[in-house]
């Protein structure tokens, strides 16, 4: 099923790399900002992709911000710090071919030792808090490698997420594999939540000794803040409510919105 | 894409019963009723990978223990003499954004499940379904019989509370079943293969619950059951179908103590209580969007979990 679903452009050499994998639509926009982060500081180059035709709906092109998208899904590796990275739209379609072309490429031509995939989980937490990552592993032994990091152990039944299908797909080929949870404050999901996307990078920086500089991610991280806390001295509602969730209490649902509206027009806001 | 055999059956001149969600799970609920209560025994199922993606995940304190996919079996029994195949499909392999299967995916199942018909040496396969139309839900469903033979006519029409389409509703004949229970009767054509679809009648302000309706579950059991020459105890699906009734009579008033629903519609709904041949005229579609609006208030939140994947 997954013959030709991928084309090559370079062959370059590669010695048992680890590998990463991002979607391009996440909540706080985690995933594709992980990615696009590690594509400019890794000095990746491109070297093979998924066809497009059976897994995604071609009828047109999508419009996103003004600009006509199409989906992507492509391999990148870094030379300097053996890493392969691969960026993608999630497959509309014939997930199973989806998921086993990339396993193919990881395993039969990377030879890939192990395998990340980076997503957000919406959370009812307040900005001010810490990004946990929870983790799900497919080996007992990779769980065992990260017993004494900063990951927590997630317990979860439920609908199935592409990052959960494409572990379960390499558990069976034998290819060691981790999905990384960061949680994302449900008032950020619609909006990059620059602390979890830098916390997500620090853990993949110190696990696969990769020399990120974060100091811009840092001053975002700042600025966000800022705005927020600019927000909540100006708005008391607002305030309340942060403060509600800081305290690990609920919101309403009608808190819930004002919260998501008002933090979504002020981050939008350019500037301090 | 194929299908796994646990064991090779030896069975002959066999019926094939299939069944898949639908509308009310009429076709379903009969099919795999009836399955359960004869002992059919499991034997192979399809290979889901290509047909589905999983629907649940299954992660405990960090490892990934299972994925669970939409199940695709195959069983069989011996009753009197006569060999019984049955597949009950869990879902339908619709392609993205449709709730019944259509396009390359839903044939390639059509084709595999047929595949394994002939295998077995099967002469007719029966599959079962909804039939939307303007009956009330205190009145026993009729079972809407559709062959793929012209052969096939006199046999249906000698079974009780069962029409052929020219006697229902329109009068011409005419008509479409979609999704799996049609296709297979077209592809079972193809190979020359009998093949009837079996649907009960359900009401059309019911047509978009969330419940089951197991009194048109029972119609369509009641004429498996004369084809079959066996006898069924119904008590379980009549006990269900009373705690049903009562759901619905509860939803409807429900329905009518809200803003918004029309009066006229309430009216068309209870006239349908006292005779099946009433001629109401048309549902406008804006009636009908307030009613499916209505209904998908009441059961809002249902599927909130279905939010978080992981």
């Amino acid at each position: 099923m997954t013959k030709n679903a991928y084309k090559f452009s370079a062959r370059p050499e590669l010695q048992n790399p680890a590998m990463i994998v991002g979607w391009d639509h996440d909540a706080g926009k985690l995933s594709p900002r992980v990615l696009e982060y590690l594509n400019r500081r890794l000095n990746v180059e491109g070297f093979c992709r998924i066809e497009p035709e059976r897994f995604f709906s071609l009828g047109g092109v999508a419009i996103e911000h003004d600009i006509a998208v199409f989906p992507e899904s492509r391999f990148y590796y870094s030379r300097n710090y053996n890493v392969i990275l691969f960026k993608s739209t999630e497959p509309q379609f014939e997930q199973h071919g989806f998921l086993n072309a990339i396993l193919d490429v990881a395993q039969q031509y990377c030879k890939v030792k192990e395998l990340f995939t980076v997503n957000a989980v919406i959370a009812g937490i307040a900005h001010t808090g810490s990004r946990v990552i929870s983790a799900v592993f497919n080996q007992q032994a990779l769980l065992r490698k990260f017993h004494n990091s900063e990951l927590t152990n997630m317990t979860w039944q439920g609908p199935a997420a592409v990052s959960s299908y494409l572990l379960w797909l390499a558990g069976k080929r034998g290819i060691p594999a981790v999905s990384l949870w960061t949680k994302v404050p449900f008032y950020l999901a619609g909006v990059e939540d620059f602390p979890a996307i830098e916390k997500t990078l620090r853990f993949l920086g110190r696990t696969l000794n990769l020399d990120l500089d974060l100091k811009e991610l840092d001053d975002q991280v700042r600025l966000q803040n800022e705005k927020i806390e600019h927000l909540r001295a100006q708005d008391t509602e607002i305030d309340n409510s942060i403060a509600s969730l800081e305290g690990g209490f609920e919101l309403s649902e009608q808190q819930q919105m004002d919260l998501i509206k008002r933090v979504a027009k002020t981050l939008e806001k350019p500037g301090r | 894409m194929s299908v796994i055999f646990y064991k090779e059956p030896q069975l002959k001149n066999s019926i094939m019963l299939c069944g898949w969600p639908g509308i009310g799970n009429i076709g379903i609920s009969a099919i795999d009723t009836l399955r359960e209560m004869l002992h059919a025994e499991e034997f192979a199922q399809i290979e889901p990978w290509d047909f589905f993606n999983p629907r649940k995940v299954l992660i405990e304190d960090g490892l990934l223990k299972d994925l669970e996919f939409p199940k695709s079996t195959f069983y069989f029994q011996r009753v009197k003499n006569q060999d019984l195949l049955f597949f009950i499909g869990q879902q339908q392999p619709a392609e993205a954004g449709t709730r019944y299967a259509e396009g390359q995916k839903a044939y390639e199942m059509a084709e595999l499940v047929l595949d394994v018909a002939e295998k077995f040496g099967c002469w007719r396969v029966y599959t079962s379904g909804a039939a939307v139309t303007q009956i009330h839900h205190t009145i026993r469903p009729r079972v809407w019989a559709v062959p793929n033979s012209p052969n096939l006519v006199d046999e249906l029409q000698e079974y009780e509370n069962t029409i052929l389409m020219s006697a229902a509703e329109a009068g011409e004949g005419q008509g479409m079943i979609t999704g799996l229970n049609g296709l297979l009767l077209g592809v079972a054509k193809k190979r020359q293969l009998e093949a009837v679809c079996l649907m009960g009648e359900i009401p059309y302000y019911l047509q978009a619950a969330p419940w089951p309706y197991p009194k048109a579950s029972k119609s369509v059991m009641e004429v498996l059951a004369k084809i079959l020459n066996i006898e069924i105890d119904f008590g379980g699906i009549d006990r269900l179908a009373e705690r049903v009734d009562k759901t619905i009579t509860q939803f409807l008033e429900t329905l009518y103590n809200a803003e918004g629903i029309p009066p006229q519609v309430k009216e068309q709904i209870e006239a349908l209580r006292y005779a099946r041949e009433t001629r109401l005229g048309p549902i406008t579609d804006e009636e009908q969007k307030r009613i499916m609006e209505h209904i998908d208030e009441l059961f809002k939140g249902e599927d909130f979990d279905d939010e978080k994947r992981v």
